[in-house]
């Protein structure tokens, strides 16, 4: 009797969920935030000039390309199983070693490195799965257990990939001191390669999602877990291939940085967690597409704001723009209300 | 001589102790903080560090800059410290625990950034020293009874007397806290928030008291660890310390403040201990040795043995 | 930091029903809420006499859950207005409204699992100056007073209710039907005036929920509380309430004597299309 009150309940919630659904007054708010970006944009160019606004925006496209991979694997983590992963950033980084380990120590060339660091750290996620989170969700832990089981994993990582290869800086074989130049915008020539490389693989994963039907399971259990069980979708199979996509393009993910920046240490990943978390909160947790735009955003506030702020400062800008999201619309762009609240 | 060969003298030697139970204090200090707002308020703070600096920098900033009298620098910057907390908690205590988690961490870590780019104030990087004057008189004045016992060479000695002696205190306090109705209503809005306002309680009134109680034990955990080094610089302030405070929370079992001297003791042996083996391992090597292992500890307890040492598994009912 | 306590409020016992004669202890109009296209309530307006056990029927969905919410508060109505106790307490926060002894209990069981079941009750008791911390330092004495004289009469409820052998216990160790006792006896520590009820005898044994009516006319009878029950058992609506509400659709439809209501047209309607739960 006292299951089926329970139950009851669940349903009311499911259908609540569903009304949310229906409403369409959720499609305002990305054009909103779209005008607010577009006008920021221009006043940038009239106050600060059309060149700086330009380099700015290309080192802000460079960045938005690993917040974005970074970010779309956080957030379906999140959705799908409601775990607040503090341990992503750290699958960034290991990413980076593996890349190494393959292309410098092994002498693979870089394409190769690339893919075996995807395969390692998919095969990493997947074990982490089986390992910890599965069973664990079969034992009904709460979100404190899970919280602080992620920061365990984090330390895990983070300090053994440091314990084998220590603190200092290591590179891939890229070319990190050419660059190219056109129309008086200035960008190395593996920045380019990353750019591009992240935004190809950033629209794949855009069509992965939309069209083809795991794309779109996962996304639909990311968005409403309860919702999809009901309606029968094979959560255990969604479920590792979220784990594939998600650890599979932190990896990409770290690797594209890596390129990006120029060097490695074993703390970049948790470095860059936040930021990660900044796009995922800006987009709406569990939003896939909210992720990918909310990546593109978080870099190129954090490069515009190098205009008007000290550079030293466009980290904090980044933390701060993920505080006002929360403040005042915790359900991000695309997100809905009840999720945050 | 074998490379894994460890010696173990190390655990004899009176400065060993004395800097455990420095840090043990310290971040014991601290986590009386987590466990009042993650133990029994069910808000999940990841900035504990943050009020930290918070609390350490006011004090360093008002008597080095400003020239204000040390006492009255300490009582400053719990204010600081406690309004921080308000600020902080007012926009973000009305959104979920694991949004408040990425909130609190966010704000401590541009708390932390501001202490590296606000050079003129902070020092930058370099950090800053020389606030500590007015301790090292009493300090002194304590050494000299000291001397009668043969310790008048140990001189962080009074300062691990105060800490200890403070955290004792506090967390005696914070325990009969705990058990006064006040507390009651916490543990109500830890486990049902709504249940606890059907009642007619303003759980969001309860909840910015409990952020900023923290607030102000992070404050008093800042004045030991900057009294310790005698200097402050941000990496002292890490989230990573955030983290060390959660394992001594979660070692020492949740709900609970006995466990947090547990908790602390056995985290700060434990992570002293490796540092000064003579392990064949470098510097950062050793370090990474210790994070691995409080990794461990927190993914095996949280499978294991969640409520810890001394924790109420009845109790654990965050995140249900 | 400090909460703010209700003015003038006095924290004795609630007064007596006096005199029944109509007097509305709660009155709502027109009040109306929506969650995206759906139309929780949609325009519900009653009364509730003071000193009257009145029953809020009507079939799954009809928006009474909903209409409790906005009542006490933990929901936002979109339009309308409620008056309790002479004064307007639409979209006050639900502590506030808690606070002027109207107290409820939630359709799933809000016991507090984690808490032993004196905590459970003893927490509920209203003008405690130790739950606030310039109280616990500055009137320390009266906290502990007031401590006692909860404790005690906490102890009397929890007789009164069976549960005295519990008290210590975890009140997650209690059984479903002991959790809605220890609700109902819980609210009763808020020393309420109105006491709203959802659906109290869902998921209870025949022999609790006995227990349970009963209880509500003594305190009815005895105290003058005038309790708001949301019941599906039509047998139980008839026999033990003085007035009763339909409401489908989100909409109040009828009210009155249970004969009365029994018979109306819309009312039957109602039912027949939809299926009574
Ligand atoms: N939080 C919510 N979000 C969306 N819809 C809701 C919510 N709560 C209730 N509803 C919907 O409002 C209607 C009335 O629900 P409710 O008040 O629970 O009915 P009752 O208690 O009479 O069974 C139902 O259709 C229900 O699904
Ligand atoms: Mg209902």
């Amino acid at each position: 009797m006292e299951v089926e009150a329970a139950e009851a309940g669940a349903v009311e919630k499911e259908r609540g969920r569903l009304a949310g659904l229906s409403s369409g007054a959720s499609l305002s708010p990305p054009v909103v935030a779209g005008l607010i970006v577009a006008s920021i944009a221009v006043a940038l160019i009239v106050t600060q000039g059309l060149q700086p606004f330009g380099q700015t925006t290309v080192n802000g496209l460079i960045s938005a390309s690993y917040f974005a991979l970074g970010a779309v694997g956080l957030t379906l983590v999140y959705g799908t199983l409601k775990l607040v992963n503090f341990a992503h950033g750290d699958l960034l980084t290991l990413g980076a070693y593996v890349a190494f380990v393959a292309n410098v120590s092994l002498g693979l060339p870089i394409l190769l490195a690339v893919l075996c660091s995807v395969a390692v750290v998919a095969a990493f996620g997947v074990a982490t799965e089986r390992v910890m989170w599965r069973p664990m969700r079969a034992k009904g832990a709460g979100l404190l257990q899970l919280l602080i089981m992620t920061l365990g994993l984090a330390f895990v990582i983070r300090y053994s990939i440091q314990l084998f290869a220590g603190t200092q800086p290591r590179s891939l074989e890229v070319d990190v001191t050419s660059s190219t130049s056109f129309v008086g915008l200035t960008i190395g020539q593996t920045q380019l390669i990353v750019v591009l490389a992240g935004f190809a693989v950033l629209l794949a994963v855009g069509a992965a999602l939309r069209f083809t039907s795991l794309g779109k399971q996962m996304r639909a259990l990311s968005d409403n877990f309860e919702l999809a069980e009901v309606a029968g979708i094979n959560t255990d199979r969604v479920v590792l291939a979220t784990w594939i996509f998600a650890a599979g393009l932190a990896g990409l993910a770290g690797v594209l940085y890596t390129s990006a920046i120029g060097n490695m240490t074993p703390n970049l990943g948790f470095f860059l967690l936040l930021s990660l978390f900044a796009a995922v909160i800006l987009g709406g947790i569990g939003n896939a597409y909210g992720a990918l735009a909310g990546g593109v955003l978080l870099g190129l506030t954090q490069e515009w704001s190098t205009l008007l702020v000290d550079a030293r400062w466009k980290l904090a800008v980044g933390f701060l723009v993920l505080i006002l999201v929360l403040v005042v619309r915790p359900q991000g762009l695309f997100g809905r209300q009840e999720r945050a609240l | 001589m074998t490379p894994l060969a460890v010696s173990l003298d190390v655990f004899g030697s009176l400065d060993f102790w004395i800097g455990v139970g420095l840090l043990a204090a310290t971040y014991g200090i601290f986590t009386l903080g987590l466990q009042l707002n993650v133990g029994f308020t069910g808000v999940i703070n990841f900035g504990q560090a943050g009020f930290m600096a918070i609390g350490a920098y006011t004090m360093a900033i008002l008597v080095v800059e400003a020239e204000i009298s040390f006492w009255l620098a300490l009582g400053a910057s719990i204010l600081v410290a406690m309004a921080a907390g308000l600020i902080i908690g007012l926009p973000s205590l009305r959104l979920r625990a694991d949004y408040f988690a990425i909130v609190t961490i966010a704000f401590a870590e541009i708390i932390r950034y501001t202490a590296v780019n606000a050079r003129e104030l902070t020092g930058g990087s370099q950090g800053i020293g020389g606030f500590d004057g007015a301790f090292l008189d009493l300090s002194d004045l304590m050494l000299e009874g000291l001397d009668s016992f043969g310790l008048g060479d140990q001189f962080l000695l009074p300062l691990l007397i105060v800490a200890v002696a403070v955290f004792g205190l506090l967390t005696v306090g914070m325990y009969f806290l705990q058990r006064s109705p006040w507390g009651r209503v916490l543990r109500a809005i830890r486990e049902d928030e709504d249940a606890a306002r059907a009642l007619g309680k303003n759980a969001f009134a309860y909840k910015l008291q409990s952020i900023s109680i923290a607030a102000a034990l992070g404050a008093v955990a800042g004045w030991f660890l900057a009294l310790n080094l005698a200097f402050i610089s941000p990496t002292q302030f890490d989230p990573l310390f955030t983290f060390l405070g959660f394992a001594v929370l979660i070692l020492g079992g949740l709900a609970n403040y006995f466990g947090v001297i547990l908790g602390a003791i056995i985290l700060w042996t434990l992570l002293e201990g490796l540092r000064l083996m003579d392990l064949p391992l470098d510097a950062s090597q050793t370090a990474a040795l210790r994070y691995v292992l409080v990794g461990l500890v927190l993914i095996g307890l949280m499978a294991f043995r969640p409520q810890g040492m001394l924790g109420k598994r009845q109790e654990m009912v965050l995140g249900d | 930091m400090t909460e703010q306590a209700v003015p003038g409020e006095p924290d004795r016992a609630p007064e007596p029903a006096g005199d029944v004669d109509g007097e509305a202890i709660l009155a709502v109009r027109d009040v109306a809420k929506h969650f995206g296209g759906i139309h929780a309530v949609d325009g519900a307006s009653f009364e509730v006499r003071r000193g009257s056990i009145t029953a809020l029927i009507g079939p799954n969905g009809a928006g009474k859950t909903t209409l409790f919410n906005i009542v006490t508060g933990f929901q936002r109505g979109d339009r309308g207005e409620v008056i309790y106790d002479g004064a307007s307490i639409f979209r006050r926060p639900p502590h506030v409204i808690a606070r002027r002894r109207m107290v409820r209990t939630f359709q799933i069981t809000k016991a507090l699992a984690a808490m032993p079941v004196i905590d459970n009750m003893t927490l509920a008791a209203p003008d405690q100056p130790g739950e606030k911390l310039t109280g616990l330092i500055f009137r320390a004495p009266a906290a502990r007073r007031r401590e006692k004289e909860v404790h005690e009469r906490a102890h009397e409820l929890l007789d009164v209710f069976g549960l005295r052998e519990k008290a210590d216990d975890y009140a997650g160790t209690l059984s479903g039907g002991q959790r809605k006792l220890l609700e109902l006896a819980r609210a009763l520590m808020v020393e309420p005036r109105l006491v709203l009820l959802d659906e109290p005898m869902a998921g209870v044994n025949p022999s609790l929920g006995r227990k349970l009516l009963d209880h509500m006319h003594t305190l009815r009878d005895r105290d003058g509380v005038t309790f708001l029950f949301i019941e599906h058992d039509m047998d139980v609506v008839m026999a033990h309430s003085d007035e009763v509400i339909v409401m489908a659709q989100g909409a109040t439809i009828a009210s009155g004597p249970p004969e009365e209501v029994r018979n109306d047209r819309a009312v039957i309607d109602a039912y027949l299309g939809a299926s009574v739960a």
